[in-house]
């Protein structure tokens, strides 16, 4: 692990209150992930595994339990208030619904005409101009900062939302399922933007989803999560065409392929049952439940992370060293 | 070529507000036979829900629609039924089942009974018989432990135990159709495949249609012998699935399959999509509802609305003035 | 400004019967001084408990008060009382529950028993209560009824405060960075204003009776100061002899809480969709028939 990472995340671990009384929601059991400057990353699971709360507990809209998270090696929780505040601003945050990340009362100039105020852009004038050229870099029209986010598409919303990330120059985006609420053919225009914004910029982003294809194409390196813990990680190429863990391999033969032919011929790996509840994991491996190669050793010691190859992980005892 | 079960043709929907008039649907014709599998794909603001629900009459309260053309099924001429018609065949013979399998279910009555009042109702069982039809049909749809999950309530089960005891009050009264909108959209990737092998199975077993309304293509692909590709409220293209998804004629059907990440894409390659935004349905659309946005459009494609014509030698029906043009020049030569 | 956009559009909606009771009761009360034909304090016992004529439109009292103007005045006294009250009621209310939904934890846990301790007692008693306490009188019957009224804008505004931090866009404020001081008063306290204001409306003709029951039972507005309470209880003794002496208030006051509760019934009701009425169907059918047949 190098040095140089403008986002590290270690030993996170965030816990809830469970609905049941004395239980525990273990959504984030001691993760650590990294980012380097520039690199667009993904996070990928399915519902429940903690992800979005990963997300959330490091731009702060949760608050972990233990664990550092590390901007640019300086330890977040070492400080307080207003300088806690601003540097918490070079990570920002897209939501995955467009429809409510928007104030609705507020014309499109003036949302992200507040984020320019929080930076104390004080200047009435240079806020405009900063305004327009927010808007033409995430590709969107000039006119558009007089309308309200309710005239606007999805497609545009998420473009103005990241519009308004950007007026606080992040240096890390965290998009959790920025375009799983937009339709098919417009999620290019915002995933090209990312694109986009990693060129210019050097903006890193975290792309926490579900869509498995899409992180596959977006995303240099991956993450698989899996009921609160990080099951695989490793580049996407090695991950995609190489996967180690059960879980993830599972996963990737479940991906629908548009094509007739091959769909309907492709057998996807089966997972037995459904997702455990997360106040109470399985001991040992967590997913030993559902996994098809599951042994009686799995269920007494949660399996160390074995290095398959080169950066490339695997948390199963099964996991062969390649490298 | 088997005989259609259900007959759609020229269907128009007009849907009315304080505000507005909408016409989500716009002259609709395609078919579903029995035993077979339609998927209706398009994206937000196609129709294609409309296209589905309003003629059986589940549109929201508060909301006023009329709907023109022809839907024969089994027999049946649907437009212009009375609500009473409607209800002897909605859950008996052609039955739904919906996006949100958590909000689609009663919070506070117990599964066994929201099953077994179908059978009650449809099939005219005692409260004894539809007990014991309830929990069959628990054990068809693969849910374990059937006599202890009878007893729970929605909030108890996991997304996908609740999509399948929405399969299973659906199919609860044998219905001879069922319409599927969004099965798997709520549903984790792992999750999806069950549920959808789980809908095969049980049309096999109860030589059942099925529509699945959807916008993933690939549930498509594994699912469906037909398709109809829906935008602006009309069909742009309509086959079966090994050819349309396969070889696709109108530019919105080569756009849309085109879209769609691939694992032979490399890392970092930009994304392929439609620029532009979805129509606007509040008012006629002049032309195709889809040259706005087409990268191949003519003139003629924003004055005339092209016809939904069969492509020789193929058993797709497209509509777009392109792939007509070079039918005809096709047909010349 | 953004709020009373809010409050237009909730009006436009409202049954016309209750917002002309309701504005009628406005004008009255803020320009009634200048309408009264006769001073409503001058006694005049030569013409007392006289019938409708046209000196006196409504008759007079048994003090030779002419009714007509003593109603009118009245209606300026309920509805100074009533905004007096609302002030300081909402100020209170609005700011507590504010913070309580804003800070949750503890400091909410604290404010909130205070409110379910004022809201678990009936509002005159709370008010007696206060009066017993300070004495009768103008400005005592404003403290009493304030607060007793103040758990229930409390309430409301916590509730919804507590909705708006949830929502995504106050969420992406505080990851941009915003201060708390910026949310709190640009973003959650005009949302829990709008709120509470529609909910005080619905909640105002309570507030009318309330008023006129203190003064009925001699402890709020302190006579010669006209208020219908007052009168009814003037007009009791008279109740067989000249019946219209009671009448007459009675019925002011039941108007205006009548349109006042009309409204507030309809804010709850409003959010069912009604069926299209027929004209506004047919003009929408004639639309699309407009449209073109391809």
């Amino acid at each position: 692990m190098t040095n140089n990472a403008v986002l590290k995340v270690e030993n996170l671990v965030t816990h809830f209150k469970s609905v049941e009384r004395g239980k525990v929601v273990r959504a984030v059991d001691d993760v650590s992930i990294e980012l380097m400057p520039g690199e667009i990353v993904g996070l990928i699971g399915e519902s429940g595994c903690g992800k979005s709360t990963l997300g959330r507990s490091i731009v702060g809209l949760e608050k972990p339990n233990s664990g550092k998270i590390l901007l640019d090696g300086v330890d977040l929780s070492s400080l307080k208030g207003k300088s806690l505040r601003t540097s918490r601003r070079s990570i920002q945050y897209v939501f995955q619904d467009p429809y409510s990340s928007l104030n609705d009362r507020q014309t499109i100039g003036e949302s992200i005409g507040e984020a320019l105020l929080i930076i104390g852009i004080r200047d009435k004038k240079q806020r405009s101009k900063r305004i327009h050229e927010l808007l033409d870099r995430v590709g969107l029209p000039k006119h558009l900062s007089d309308r309200y986010g309710r005239e606007l598409s999805g497609g545009q919303r998420q473009r103005v939302a990241v519009a308004r990330s950007l007026a606080v120059n992040p240096r890390v985006l965290i998009c959790d399922e920025p375009v799983s609420a937009l339709d098919l053919s417009v999620r290019a225009q915002v995933m090209n933007l990312f694109f986009d914004l990693q060129k210019d910029l050097g903006v890193a982003c975290l792309f926490i989803a579900h869509d498995l294809a899409l992180v596959r194409q977006a995303a240099t390196r991956t993450y698989v999560m899996y009921l609160g813990s990080i099951v695989e990680a490793g580049s996407s190429q090695d991950i995609n065409q190489n996967p180690g863990h059960p879980y993830a391999q599972a996963l990737l033969s479940a991906i629908p392929n548009p094509d007739p032919r091959i769909e309907r011929n492709r057998k996807a790996i089966p997972i037995i049952g459904d997702i455990p509840s997360p106040t109470d994991p399985p001991s040992g491996c967590r997913f030993r439940t559902r996994c098809p190669i599951v042994v009686d050793q799995c269920a007494e010691t949660t399996p160390e992370s074995i290095t398959v190859s080169d950066g490339h992980y695997v948390a199963c005892r099964f996991a062969e060293r390649n490298g | 070529m088997k005989t259609a079960l259900l007959k759609v043709n020229n269907l128009k929907v007009n849907l009315y507000t304080e505000h507005a008039a909408v016409r989500p649907v716009d002259g609709v014709s395609y078919s579903v036979a029995q035993s077979e599998t339609v998927a209706i794909v398009g994206e937000s603001g196609c129709g294609k829900t409309v296209m589905n629900f309003a003629p059986l009459g589940l549109m929201p309260t508060g909301v006023s629609i009329d709907v023109k053309g022809s839907i024969r099924f089994d027999g049946q001429e649907l437009v212009g039924m009375s609500e009473h018609g409607l209800r002897l065949i909605r859950g008996k013979l052609i039955s739904t089942i919906f996006q949100d399998p958590m909000s689609a279910l009663n919070p506070s009555r117990l599964i066994g009974r929201q099953i077994a009042e179908v059978s009650e109702l449809h099939l005219g069982h005692t409260t004894k018989q539809a007990e014991a039809w309830a929990l069959d049909l628990v054990k068809l749809v693969g849910i374990s432990d059937p006599e202890y999950r009878m007893k729970q309530y929605p909030h108890e089960l996991s997304g996908g135990l609740c999509q399948r005891v929405m399969i299973a009050i659906a199919i609860a009264a044998e219905p001879k159709l069922l319409i599927a909108d969004e099965p798997s959209t709520a549903l984790d990737v792992t999750v999806q495949a069950q549920i959808l092998k789980l809908l095969k199975d049980i049309q096999m077993r109860l030589n059942m249609a099925m529509v699945i309304i959807t916008h993933d293509i690939g549930v498509v692909a594994g699912n469906a012998d037909h398709v109809a590709v829906m935008y602006a409220g009309r069909i742009a293209e309509y086959g079966p699935v090994e050819e349309v998804l396969v070889n696709p004629k109108h530019p919105y059907t080569k756009g849309l399959i085109s879209a769609i990440p691939r694992s032979e894409d490399p890392i970092g390659s930009p994304f392929r999509g439609l620029s532009g935004m979805p129509p606007y349905l509040e008012g006629p659309i002049r032309g195709c509802g889809f040259s706005p946005r087409c990268t191949a459009a003519i003139d003629r494609c924003s004055t005339s609305r092209p016809s939904f014509t069969q492509i020789t030698n193929t058993n797709v029906l497209a509509a777009c003035h392109i792939v007509n043009q070079s039918e005809s020049q096709g047909a010349m030569n | 400004m953004i709020m009373f956009r809010d409050i237009t559009e909730t009006i436009s909606k409202l049954p016309k019967l209750a917002i002309y009771l309701v504005f009628f009761f406005f004008i009255i009360g803020l320009t009634g001084p200048w309408l009264t034909p006769h001073d409503p304090l001058i006694v005049n016992l030569l013409e007392a408990g006289v019938g409708p004529s046209a000196e006196h439109w409504m008759g007079t009292d048994h003090l030779g008060r002419d009714t007509f103007s003593r109603l009118i005045a009245s209606a300026r006294t309920s509805l100074v009382g009533m905004s007096l009250i609302l002030a300081f009621a909402l100020t209170i209310g609005i700011s507590i529950g504010t913070l309580a939904g804003y800070q949750r934890g503890k400091v909410e846990e604290v404010l909130m028993r205070m409110v379910d301790v004022g809201q678990s007692i009936p509002s005159l008693i709370v008010a007696l209560a206060v009066i017993g306490i300070f004495g009768t009188g103008y400005w005592n019957m404003v403290l009493a009824l304030a607060i007793a009224w103040w758990p229930g804008f409390a309430r409301v505004s916590r509730v919804v405060a507590v909705n708006v931090m949830n929502k995504p866009h106050i969420e992406s404020l505080r990851v941009l960075g915003a201060s708390p001081a910026r949310i709190f008063f640009l973003h959650l306290l005009p949302t829990t204003i709008g709120a509470v204001l529609v909910y005080a409306t619905a909640d105002a003709g309570a507030l009318a009776l309330s008023i006129a029951t203190l003064s009925f039972l001699g402890l709020g507005i302190q006579p010669p100061t006209p208020e219908w309470g007052q009168m009814l209880v003037d007009g009791l003794p008279f109740l067989e002899s000249d019946p219209r002496q009671v009448i007459l208030p009675g019925l002011a006051l039941t108007l205006v809480v009548i349109g006042f509760n009309f409204l507030g019934e309809s804010i709850a009701l409003n959010r069912v969709p009604k069926p299209l009425s027929r004209l506004i169907l047919k003009r929408r059918r004639f639309e699309t028939n407009e449209w073109i047949k391809e």
